[in-house]
């Protein structure tokens, strides 16, 4: 299994399109801290309210560059990433030499959805540390003073958190966007192995998230939406911004397990029946 | 006493959806034989060697490999080298890393393979430090070589092995295939070229259209038919009087001979009924190579599933 584990990381990280995501990850926290810096307008909305907290603060850069980009940049990432991960190998035909090996095909589905959940989390810390170096720079390294709490409950009393409070819970922050891809993964893979074209993969993987984040901004849906793999994304903020950790965060986290566990069950049921004909 | 079979399948059958690619097929492999599949393109050549590795399941029937059944990523595999369709590699690794990988993939250490031997076998020099997507395709052949000798393998299955390969290198790998069957490993391949196959193989399977159309030895299957020609003085007449014969089974005209099929029966059979018929025979030569034999089968094939087809639809409208 490490051995497996080993050639898919390889594979995956000597890519010259690994290279150029990891420019993108840098690059694009450093434009928009540099956007923020440059920003005036700044409203007390949700969301809006890190990139308002985050000129107080280069600890809160981060955190809005990943909300940010846990909405588009990090999805199409992390949907390249794993869908790629069965179907680019089946395009080339270098799946079925590697199934010409004694490897057990469930034992290669975990280890290339290991590593894709690897690179998934690394770009996400990426972004969160290149987002806290440019935070820093430009905002330099303190606390912050809230002088009303702003979050989906409307407005609270203010509160005060230290440096070493929102460190923390930057890091928090990074986890649970991270771990909010796990449901990603898991449909990303099962749609990797139903085709052989990468492309196809990649594009409903994304196109799943997309869909779900239009069906969750139609209120009308009621509590349907609550079982979207994106409605809970954003839980998190409130740690920051409202100074609460809320019940939607052991939600979304229930909901990413949910979704895992079904989709990556069908990917495993399918990837060992499947007739590999490329 | 029959040596035990290192390759075997017995009434293998894949069909998808309705489309039987496989049908009821049975032949089998013994150490030291080099066997040839042959068939025309959709005779189901390549579906068969990828049940025989575990890629595709069977519908029904059996693929063994050194008397176990075969199944997906089975331990048996590490005896076997094989090369279905192009050889494929990770293209933006180097063909060293892309051979230690898939190596390793499978839990064994690089310095327990041949390396050497392989290497030397696929003669990439310094190239095998280069990324395989600046590789021609003979490069990636010969790399595909090298992956499947890794092994030291009992058992080679080669899918249109020599495509891409320019003659010397056809040659090489023509001799390489020889010299692992005189050392006792047993070699299946399928292949287009004919004169290839009857240069390399020993043994023969014919299929056409997924069944069994024949096997045995290049020799047998040489003598099981032939072809004709004969040069007369009327070829349309001639061809006519041929073509009413049982024993025969396809006329042509080719410039100023008659190209002749025998099913069965005797040249001289075939002289007596051109002459009762008035016909002046000029020349009769017998040609007998591997492809004659082979499109005669594949015809007769095609014939018997033509009229068997014809006979099951005539049938189902009496039925109606």
């Amino acid at each position: 299994m490490i051995a497996l584990l080993r050639t898919e990381l390889i594979k995956a990280v000597r890519r010259t399109r690994t290279l150029v995501i990891l420019a993108a990850l840098i690059g694009l926290p450093i434009v928009i801290s540099l956007a923020v810096n440059a920003r005036s307008d700044r409203r007390p909305d949700r969301g809006e309210g890190l990139f308002r907290l985050a000129s107080q603060s280069g600890l809160v850069v981060p955190a809005a560059i990943l909300m940010m980009t846990s909405a588009f940049l990090l999805v199409i990432i992390a949907g390249t990433v794993v869908g790629d991960a069965v179907a680019g190998d089946a395009a080339t035909g270098n799946l079925r030499y590697l199934l010409l090996r004694p490897v057990s095909r469930t034992k290669l589905l975990i280890a290339k959805a290991a590593v894709s959940t690897l690179l998934v989390w690394v770009a996400t810390a990426v972004v969160a540390l290149t987002g806290l170096v440019a935070g820093v720079v430009l905002f330099g390294w303190h606390g912050i003073s809230v002088p009303f709490s702003v979050s989906d409950t409307g407005a609270g009393v203010g509160f005060d958190l230290t440096a070493g409070q929102l460190l923390a819970r930057l890091a928090f922050g990074t986890a649970y966007v991270a771990f909010g891809f796990t449901a990603l993964v898991a449909i990303g893979t099962f749609f990797s192995t139903l085709t052989d074209g990468a492309s196809g993969a990649i594009a409903a993987t994304v196109g799943v998230y997309i869909v779900s984040e239009i069906l969750d901004a139609i209120t009308d849906l009621g509590s349907l939406r609550y079982g979207l793999p994106t409605h809970y994304r954003t839980a998190w903020v409130d740690s920051i911004t409202a100074n609460s950790f809320s019940g939607d965060l052991k939600a979304g986290v229930i909901v990413q397990v949910v979704y895992a566990l079904v989709f990556f069950s069908a990917a495993i049921v399918w990837f060992r029946r499947k007739d590999i004909r490329s | 006493m029959t040596t035990e079979a290192i390759a075997e399948v017995s009434h293998l059958t894949k069909a998808f959806g309705t489309v039987a690619a496989v049908e009821d097929l049975s032949f089998a492999v013994r150490p030291g034989e080099v066997c040839g599949l042959l068939g025309p393109n959709g005779a189901g050549k390549t579906t068969t060697l990828r049940m025989l590795v575990g890629l595709i399941a069977p519908s029904s029937g059996t693929a063994t490999l050194f008397g176990t059944t075969v199944h997906a990523g089975c331990p048996e595999l590490l005896r076997v080298g094989a090369m279905v369709e192009q050889a494929a590699f990770v293209p933006h690794l180097s063909g060293m890393t892309n051979l230690r990988l898939w190596w390793e993939a499978g839990g064994g250490r690089l310095h327990d393979a041949d390396l050497d031997g392989a290497l030397a076998i696929a003669g990439l020099g310094d190239a095998v430090h280069r990324k395989v997507r600046t590789y021609s395709q003979g490069m990636k052949q010969r790399l595909g070589f090298a992956r499947l000798l890794l092994a030291r393998p009992e058992l080679l299955i080669l899918d249109e092995p020599t495509n891409g390969l320019d003659p010397a290198e056809i040659k090489e790998i023509r001799n390489l295939v020889h010299r692992l069957a005189d050392h006792g490993a047993a070699v299946l391949l399928s292949s287009h070229h004919l004169a290839e196959v009857e240069q390399t193989c020993s043994e023969v399977v014919v299929m056409s259209r997924g069944r069994l159309v024949a096997s045995g030895t290049v020799d047998e299957l040489r003598s099981s038919g032939a072809t004709v020609r004969i040069e007369v003085d009327d070829r349309t007449a001639a061809a006519g009087v041929l073509r009413s014969l049982p024993a025969v089974g396809k006329v042509e005209i080719d410039g100023p001979e008659l190209v002749v099929q025998l099913r069965d029966g005797r040249r001289s059979d075939l002289v007596a009924a051109l002459v009762m018929a008035g016909v002046r025979v000029e020349s009769v030569t017998a040609t007998r190579d591997l492809e004659d034999v082979f499109l005669g089968l594949v015809d007769q094939s095609e014939q018997l599933r033509t009229s068997q087809a014809g006979q099951s639809g005539q049938s189902s409208r009496e039925t109606r």
